[in-house]
């Protein structure tokens, strides 16, 4: 399978889900391209487009809460910091996503 | 009009985002809509054979209903393989479970393919296809 083609379906699809959550792709395209990357190699690893940025556990019930868009699972902390946790997307009134700093739910006082 | 396309069905009979299947001198196809432009391909998935008619089109992407394997039906191209199966938090029972086992043998050897396309063409009111 052409990686190139699914990031692109990747891509329609995950843009479909994020935008009704207010998010958007980060306008950093390089990273955008590189974060959809390694979803697809995860993908035809796992059968399943985990985020890049979140350690696996093999433990089901929590695997499948860093399944990209992770957005709805982790939704107060995201909306705090205005981005997802690799930054692949960010808060639709986001428009420089450098100026977000990536804390973690310890630093937000969430755990 | 070339004499090799033929005539498949009416534009108006799949509304836009639907497909429908087709069986054309032994062909089994799938027409899809896809926003006014029509793509037509093989019925049968490139995993196991699944009707894919019985799927889901969303834009230009055809989703198996079996396994959800993902084809462009602009060019055929599969695009995932299929999604593990989902047990959630259960065990199945033995039984089952040691069947699921011989299946994960025997699906260990099988790829997903791309599918096969077909060429349209729109003329008065009509989806043809080039077999």
């Amino acid at each position: 399978m052409n990686p190139e083609s699914r990031k692109k379906a990747l891509h329609y699809f995950f843009g479909k889900v994020v935008e009704p959550l207010g998010f958007k792709f980060t306008p950093d395209v390089e990273l955008m391209n590189f974060l959809l990357e390694q979803e697809v190699i995860l993908e035809n690893k796992h059968g399943v487009p985990f985020c890049p940025c979140q350690p696996l556990r093999h433990k089901r019930e929590r695997d499948m809460q860093i399944v990209c868009p992770c957005i709805p699972f982790h939704r107060k902390h995201f909306d705090e910091i205005k981005r997802c946790w690799c930054g692949l997307f960010i808060h639709k009134d986001v428009l420089d996503p450098d100026t977000l700093p990536q804390l973690s739910p310890k630093d937000m006082n969430h755990v | 009009m070339s004499e090799n396309f033929i005539k498949a069905l009416r534009t108006d009979e799949i509304a836009p985002g639907g497909m429908k299947p087709v069986e054309l001198e032994g062909n089994e196809i799938v027409i899809c809509n896809c926003s006014g432009n029509y793509y037509a391909v093989q019925q049968r998935c490139g995993h196991m054979n699944a009707p894919l008619d019985m799927g889901t089109l969303d834009g230009t992407y055809l989703t198996c209903p079996m396994h959800c394997v993902q084809f462009d039906v602009t060019n055929g191209e599969a695009l995932s393989g299929p999604v593990p199966a989902d047990f959630g938090n259960e065990t199945p029972p033995p039984m089952i479970s040691e069947y699921l086992q011989n299946i994960g043998i025997l699906m260990k050897h099988i790829h997903t393919e791309s599918i096969l396309t077909y060429k349209t063409k729109i003329e008065t009111g009509w989806v043809y296809i080039l077999l």
